[in-house]
C-alpha cells in the first residue's frame, strides 16, 4: 500500500538513516582515535567532526518527535482503510510487529532525549568526561534507530488494507486470554494503589536525595502509568467503563488531551530517569529534580481530575 | 600572563610558520611584534587567541592551556579575556555600528540593559554615538577603525590582540589610533601589536619590541 | 501541497456525499444494466429485522434538447427522503400531482425555450408530458444539485414509461448501524440478482477511485521533490568567500561553534518555514481562486465527473500540512547541515592573515 502518508514516512526514514550513519562513522572514529593530548591533524578534525555529529542527533531527536507524532497520526488515518480498525490502536495490532514498533519508537525517543542531556552535561567541562561515553553510547543508540527504521518500512510495506484487524474495544477487552486481558481484570484498585504510592515514594526518594532510587521510582511510575491510564483513568476520560484505548485519547474528541498527558509523562519519567544515569552538577541536578516532580505531578492531576470530576457530578464511579 | 613553550606551527600544506617559539609576557606590557608579512607575527596572535591551534607546544594564556582547550571553551575563552582589531577592520558590513559592536556578548545570553549600558560605555568613549544606528559600510575609514576598537573592547577583555591596525590608515588617523593604544594602557590591559608600520617602533609607552622573522624570534629587547 | 488541497477537498466533498446516503441501497440488474425494483418489495424488506424505514424513489437523468442533462428524482412527498437537501424543499413546498420543483438553472434553461409556466417532457413512446413549474429554488452552489427537477413517483414513472409499480432504487434505513452488513446480506438473500449497496462499500468505492488516482499523482509528486532536491543542493554547495569571512570574525569575537550553528539554523529555520507558508498560500490561491486549471483535471476524473459535478469547497486537513510540513522542513535542514558544519569549523585564523 503506496499512500502519500507512507511515501513521506519513507523519505523521513532514509533521511534519519544517511544522517545517523554519518554520525555513526564519525562516533567509531571518535571512540577508536579520538586523544585529547595529541596535536595531530586527525585530532582536530575529529574534534570538528564530533559538532557535527552532535548536530546530527539533534537534529535526529528534533524530526524523530515530530515523525512520531505524525506517525500516530498516520495510524489514526489508515484505521479508516483497514476494515475494523477504529483508531491507531487496531493499526498497531494488525501486523504481529506493531506492539513492538510502537515500544521501540518511545524508547529511542527517550534514548535519543538522554544523549543531548549528556551532551550538554559533557560541555560543561573542560575535560570533557563524557566525550568518549556518549560516542559510545550513539553507537548504540544507532542500532537500536536501524532496527526501528527497518521494522517501521517493513511493517508499512506488509500492511495491506485487506488484512481483517481489530478494533481496540478487542483489542483492550477484558475477554479474552490476551496479558492485556490479564492485566484489565486484575482488580485496579491495586493498580491506583501502587500508582499513588509509587508517587509519594518518588517524592520521598527525592527528600533523600538519592538518585538512583528516584530513578528507578521514575522507571516504574512510567510503566504503571500506563497501565492504570489503560486499566483505569482512559475509561473516566471517555466516560465509558468498557473503553479502555490509549490511544483515542489522541483524537479530538478528546480535546487532544492524550498528547498533554503523554508529554507530561515523558518530561517527567524523562528527567528523573536521567538523574540515576548521569551525575549531574548540584545546580542542574536540583533543576532535574524540580522538572521531574513538576510534570510527574501535573500528569498525576491530570489523570486524578477524571475520575474525580466524574465522582462529582454524577455522584457515583463507573 | 601568556607563555608560549616550544610552539611550532605547521600548515596543512607543510608549510612550517613558527618553529620553536618560547616568549612569556607579564600582565600589562604593551608588546610590538615586528617583520615583514608572512614573519608569523599574526600566527603568534592566533594561537594566542586560540583560533589555531600549534603542532607542537603549549600556550598558556592567563593559567589556562588555551593549547589544549576544545573549541568550545576556546571561544568561552576569546568572549571573556580577549579583544581583537583586525587589520581590515573586519566588521560586519550589513549590520548597524551598534550590533557591530555587541556581536561579541549576543552568544552570551546576558540582560539586555547590560548590554545597553556596555554599548553607550564604548559609543562614548570612542566618539560615535551620533553614528550609533548608522550600517557600517557607509562609514568613513576612520569611523570604522573606531567601532572595530569598541567592538574589541567592549567585553573588557584583559588582553587586546591588534594585527596590523594601522595598516588601512592615513598618518593622522594611525596616530590617532596610537593615542587610543596609550589610553587602553592606562586601563591595565595588555596589548599585543603586529604591525610593520614604523610609526609603532618609536613609541615610548611600549614596553617591548620582539622582532620575527621566518618563524623565529631574532630579536627581543625591553 | 496543492496536490494535499485539492485531494483532501474533493475527499472530503466525497465523504460529505456518502454521509448523507440511505444505509442500504438496492438496484435490480438485467442484463448487466440496471433494472427497475418494485414497489412490492418494500413490505418484504420492512419485514428484515432492524430495518426501520425503507421506500423507493426514481432517480434518472432526462436529456433536455440541448444535451444537457437534467437529473429528474421522483419522491413521495409524505415520506422522508435520504436528502436533507431535497428533504427541505419537500417541507417548504408542496408538491402535487402534476406540477414540479425546480433548479433556478433548469427554470432558466426552460426560460430559453419560452417554457415560464410549465414545460412538456418527452416520453420514450414519443407523448408529451405536461408538468407545471410549481416552484424554482436556489442551490446554494452545491452543483449535484444544478440541473435537480423534483416531482411526484407518479409524475416521474410516466415521465420515463415505468409501470405503475416500478422504481429505480431501493432505500432502505436501519436503526443499529452495526447491523448494516447483516440486513444487506439478508437483502442478498432475498433478492439474489439485486446490486445492494451499503453506505461504508460506498465509500470505499469512492476512496478506491481516488486511491487510483492516487498512483497518477505519485508520479507528479516524485517529479516535484525531485525538483525540490536540485534546487536545494544548487543553493547550499557553494559558500561565497564573503560568508566565510564573516563567520570567521564571529568565531574570532568569541562565537562558539555552536553560536555559529544556531544562528545558522535560525536563519534555515526561517526560509523554510517562510518557504513553507508562502507555498502554502499560493496553492491556496490556486486550488481555490483560480479553480486548479490542469492539476484538476488529473484529479476530477470521467468516472466522478459524470455522476457528480464539484465546486471546490475549500476543505483543508491538517493532517496534509503537517504531512507537507514533515517533507519539507527537515529536508531543507537535512540539506543545510553539513554546509553548516563546513562553515561553522573552518579555522578561523584565516581572518587573521
Amino acid at each position: 500500500m503506496i499512500t502519500p502518508e507512507i511515501l513521506t514516512i519513507t523519505i523521513l526514514d532514509i533521511l534519519f538513516f544517511l544522517f545517523g550513519s554519518i554520525g555513526f562513522v564519525i562516533a567509531v572514529k571518535i571512540v577508536l582515535f579520538y586523544d585529547a593530548s595529541a596535536t595531530t591533524h586527525r585530532q582536530y578534525t575529529l574534534e570538528k567532526q564530533s559538532y557535527l555529529s552532535a548536530t546530527i542527533i539533534k537534529f535526529l531527536l528534533l524530526f524523530k518527535t515530530l515523525s512520531f507524532l505524525f506517525f500516530i497520526y498516520t495510524l489514526n488515518k489508515l484505521s479508516n482503510f483497514l476494515p475494523g480498525a477504529m483508531c491507531a490502536a487496531g493499526v498497531v495490532n494488525a501486523l504481529k510487529i506493531g506492539t513492538p514498533l510502537l515500544l521501540l519508537k518511545i524508547l529511542n525517543l527517550y534514548i535519543f532525549a538522554f544523549w543531548i542531556v549528556l551532551h550538554n552535561e559533557d560541555l560543561e567541562y573542560e575535560k570533557q568526561p563524557y566525550l568518549k561515553v556518549k560516542f559510545l553510547f550513539y553507537i548504540f543508540a544507532y542500532f537500536l534507530l536501524l532496527s526501528e527504521i527497518v521494522l517501521e518500512l517493513n511493517y508499512f510495506y506488509l500492511l495491506d488494507s485487506s488484512s481483517v484487524v481489530d478494533c481496540c474495544g478487542s483489542i483492550f477487552s477484558t475477554t479474552d486470554g490476551s496479558y492485556m486481558a490479564y492485566l484489565l481484570s486484575l482488580d485496579f484498585s491495586y493498580q491506583l494503589g501502587a500508582f499513588y504510592l509509587l508517587f509519594v515514594v518518588m517524592v520521598f526518594f527525592y527528600l533523600l536525595k538519592n538518585r538512583y532510587l528516584f530513578a528507578l521510582a521514575n522507571l516504574l511510575f512510567v510503566i504503571v502509568s500506563l497501565i492504570t491510564l489503560i486499566s483505569f483513568f482512559g475509561t473516566y476520560i471517555y466516560e465509558l467503563p468498557t473503553h479502555h484505548c490509549p490511544f483515542c485519547l489522541l483524537q479530538s474528541d478528546y480535546n487532544y488531551i492524550g498528547y498533554f498527558l503523554y508529554l507530561f509523562l515523558f518530561l517527567g519519567t524523562f528527567n528523573g530517569i536521567s538523574l540515576g544515569l548521569l551525575a549531574f552538577e548540584k545546580e542542574r541536578q536540583k533543576k532535574k529534580y524540580i522538572s521531574a516532580l513538576i510534570f510527574n505531578t501535573l500528569y498525576l492531576l491530570c489523570v486524578s481530575y477524571f475520575p474525580l470530576a466524574y465522582y462529582i457530578k454524577n455522584g457515583m464511579w463507573l | 600572563m601568556i607563555r608560549l613553550e616550544g610552539v611550532t606551527k605547521e600548515f596543512d600544506g607543510g608549510v612550517i610558520a613558527l618553529s620553536d617559539i618560547n616568549l612569556e609576557l607579564r600582565e600589562g606590557e604593551v608588546v610590538v611584534l615586528k617583520g615583514v608579512s608572512g614573519s608569523g607575527k599574526s600566527t603568534i596572535l592566533a594561537l594566542i587567541a586560540g583560533l589555531s591551534k600549534p603542532t607542537q607546544g603549549r600556550v598558556i594564556v592567563d593559567g589556562k592551556e588555551v593549547s589544549k582547550l576544545p573549541d568550545h571553551f576556546c571561544a568561552t575563552f576569546r568572549r571573556e579575556n580577549v579583544g581583537i582589531i583586525f587589520q581590515r577592520y573586519n566588521l560586519i558590513p550589513d549590520l548597524s555600528v551598534s550590533d557591530n559592536i555587541l556581536l561579541p556578548l549576543y552568544p552570551a545570553n546576558m540582560p539586555k540593559e547590560i548590554l545597553l549600558e556596555r554599548l553607550e560605555k564604548e559609543l562614548k568613549a570612542y566618539h560615535i554615538e551620533d553614528k550609533k544606528d548608522a550600517v557600517v559600510k557607509n562609514l568613513s575609514g576612520g569611523q570604522q577603525q573606531r567601532v572595530a576598537i569598541a567592538r574589541a573592547n567592549v567585553n573588557n577583555p584583559k588582553i587586546i590582540l591588534a594585527d596590523e591596525p594601522t595598516a588601512n590608515l592615513d598618518e593622522k588617523l594611525s596616530r590617532e589610533f596610537i593615542e587610543i593604544l596609550k589610553e587602553l594602557k592606562s586601563q591595565k590591559r595588555t596589548i599585543i601589536v603586529a604591525t610593520h608600520d614604523p610609526l609603532f617602533f618609536e613609541l615610548d609607552f611600549v614596553d617591548r619590541f620582539i622582532t620575527i622573522a621566518h618563524g623565529k624570534i631574532v630579536d627581543d629587547n625591553t | 501541497m496543492t496536490l494535499f488541497f485539492l485531494s483532501s477537498t474533493i475527499s472530503y466533498e466525497l465523504s460529505q456525499k456518502v454521509k448523507n446516503m440511505p444505509d442500504i441501497t438496492l438496484t435490480q440488474m438485467r442484463a448487466g444494466r440496471e433494472a427497475f425494483v418494485k414497489e412490492a418489495m418494500v413490505d418484504a424488506v420492512l419485514e428484515i429485522e432492524g430495518v426501520t424505514h425503507a421506500y423507493t424513489y426514481i432517480k434518472a437523468p432526462y436529456r433536455f434538447k440541448d444535451d444537457t442533462l437534467f437529473e429528474v428524482v421522483g419522491v413521495d412527498p409524505f415520506e422522508s427522503f435520504y436528502d436533507p437537501f431535497i428533504n427541505t424543499l419537500l417541507e417548504q413546498n408542496t408538491l402535487e400531482s402534476g406540477s414540479m420543483l425546480i433548479s433556478k438553472d433548469v427554470a432558466e434553461k426552460l426560460l430559453k425555450a419560452y417554457y415560464t409556466k410549465d414545460f412538456n417532457f418527452i416520453t420514450p413512446s414519443g407523448e408529451l408530458k405536461n408538468l407545471k413549474i410549481a416552484a424554482t429554488f436556489a442551490t446554494e452552489q452545491k452543483p449535484q444539485y444544478r440541473w435537480l427537477v423534483l416531482m411526484s413517483k407518479e409524475d416521474a414513472r410516466e415521465v420515463f414509461a415505468l409501470q405503475a409499480d416500478e422504481a429505480t432504487t431501493l432505500a432502505v434505513d436501519v436503526a443499529n448501524k452495526l447491523e448494516v452488513p447483516l440486513v444487506a446480506n439478508k437483502l442478498q438473500e432475498l433478492y439474489p440478482n439485486a446490486k445492494v449497496v451499503t453506505k461504508k462499500e460506498q465509500q470505499l468505492t469512492y476512496e478506491n477511485i481516488f486511491n487510483f488516482q492516487s498512483g497518477t499523482f505519485l508520479t507528479l509528486f516524485s517529479v516535484t521533490l525531485m525538483t525540490f532536491f536540485i534546487i536545494l543542493y544548487d543553493k547550499l554547495s557553494g559558500v561565497s568567500s564573503e560568508e566565510k569571512r564573516e563567520i570567521g570574525i564571529l568565531k574570532a569575537i568569541g562565537w562558539r561553534i555552536e553560536d555559529v550553528l544556531s544562528a545558522k539554523f535560525y536563519e534555515a529555520f526561517f526560509i523554510a518555514v517562510f518557504a513553507y507558508l508562502s507555498g502554502l498560500v499560493l496553492a491556496y490561491l490556486f486550488v481555490f481562486y483560480a479553480k486548479a486549471p490542469l492539476l484538476g483535471n488529473i484529479f476530477l476524473h470521467d468516472i466522478l465527473l459524470r455522476s457528480e459535478q464539484f465546486v471546490l469547497e475549500p476543505h483543508i486537513e491538517f493532517f496534509y500540512l503537517f504531512l507537507v510540513f514533515l517533507l519539507v522542513v527537515p529536508l531543507y535542514f537535512a540539506a543545510v547541515i553539513i554546509p553548516s558544519w563546513r562553515v561553522a569549523t573552518l579555522d578561523a585564523d584565516e581572518v587573521m592573515r
